[in-house]
């Protein structure tokens, strides 16, 4: 499952997670609402090794600002509370899979 | 919504063909293009190889094109698709507002010849975006510069100067502009866009302007843009003989898979594209009666 956070909700959980994939989006953003779905599909093959967020640059603007999202969606892979990778746009599954994989070694 | 087996991008000689033989192999289609056919095609003065037309001159072989397909009964939707999204076991085709579906997608839309400005590609996303109304409100009260390389950009860059605090207008077109007195326009070909301590520059011929996003709006899309994941090279796509991607599902042929720039090496292409979406969706069928049962 990917969980919607706000900023507060950021710190407690996705902080402290080992490995974390955030999903910084908007309502408004049409690859954001695509993305979707494929992430809820990686966050069932990834579950108990990284965890699933998402978060609306709207309600969160002081998030996007401080891991630089300069365009939608983006997303943050945060091992330990630390952005290890950023990854920008649509990308099909089997693509963030092995970007998610990369990471995680 | 309708899923068609297979969405054809592109009415050239590779896209019509690929219609062709799809509609052949009995596969729902959805032809995307022009009912102008190919604009390459229809001013091509005379064609002295393409085989039983002997000195066709192009705006026959367009029309020849239209009435072969009207009567194999595939229509031609004028839709422009702005980007393809593998979703697994289907793709979700853009058109404006709609999302189309389809099982398979065959490429067959052209090359694009637009090359890049230098820094263009390493910034994109990281202030560069190609899309003003999908970014725009993250640009809410700071600084934009629009890179416009037709009239029809200028909308982008009026709907920008509502959100943002500036806005400057790199006309790469010799036609007059017409914009809301919001929008700076500046008369100089942009030849870079740098990364800055502030944010981004555009840097011209003469001078250097700042901006915290640089939108860069064409006319042609370039491929990976189109279909996010894809694998080109240079401004061709990655296709072996049997004209696949590097997307299961995704194929392409034509002047988009590499040269040489033919009609019929096209129209060849073309067929064994639909060929292999059809051996792709009935190897799909396949697999799901397996899983099913």
């Amino acid at each position: 499952m990917v969980k919607k956070i706000n900023t507060q909700e950021f710190e407690q959980e996705a902080m402290k997670d080992a490995a974390a994939v955030v999903d910084f989006n908007a309502t408004w953003c049409g690859p954001c609402r695509m993305l979707a779905p494929v992430l809820e599909g990686l966050s069932e093959k990834y579950a108990g090794k990284a965890s699933f967020y998402s978060v609306d640059v709207d309600e969160s603007p002081e998030l996007a600002m401080q891991y630089r999202v300069s365009s939608v969606p983006c997303l943050v892979l945060l091992k330990n509370g630390e952005a290890a990778d950023q990854s920008i746009g649509f990308r099909p599954e089997p693509q963030l899979a092995a970007w998610i994989d990369g990471n995680l070694k | 919504m309708e899923r068609f087996d297979i969405a054809i991008i592109g009415t050239g000689p590779a896209g019509v063909s690929a219609a062709l033989t799809a509609k052949n192999r009995n596969k729902s289609i959805l032809l995307l293009g022009s009912r102008q056919m190919s604009g390459k095609v229809a001013k091509a003065h005379e064609i002295r190889n393409y085989p039983g037309l002997p000195f066709i001159r192009g705006e026959d072989l367009a029309a020849a094109f239209r009435d072969q397909l009207e009567r194999m009964e595939i229509p031609v939707t004028e839709k422009r698709i702005g980007a393809v999204y593998a979703m697994g076991d289907f793709f979700a085709l853009q058109a404006g507002e709609e999302m189309l579906e389809a099982r398979t997608v065959i490429l067959a839309t052209g090359v694009v010849t637009a090359k890049p400005l230098p820094g263009e590609e390493a910034l994109l996303g990281r202030g560069v975006s190609y899309c003003a109304t999908c970014d725009a409100p993250l640009y809410r009260g700071r600084r934009a510069a629009v890179i416009g390389y037709s009239a029809r950009e200028e909308a982008e860059a009026a709907f920008l100067s509502n959100v943002c605090s500036k806005v400057v207008y790199f006309p790469v077109y010799p036609e007059e502009t017409d914009l809301p007195a919001a929008v700076e326009v500046i008369r100089e070909k942009p030849e870079e866009i740098l990364k800055t301590e502030s944010g981004l520059a555009v840097r011209t011929g003469t001078g250097e302007y700042s901006a915290d996003g640089v939108f860069v709006l064409r006319e042609a899309v370039a491929p990976a843009q189109l279909v996010p994941g894809l694998e080109t090279d240079g401004a061709h796509v990655k296709v072996n003989r049997r004209m696949e991607t590097n997307l299961p599902g995704v194929f392409a042929c034509g002047d988009l898979a590499g040269t040489p720039y033919q009609y019929v090496k096209a129209a060849g292409e073309g067929n064994v594209a639909a060929i292999s979406a059809a051996a792709y969706i009935e190897r799909q069928e396949k697999e799901g009666g397996k899983n099913n049962g």
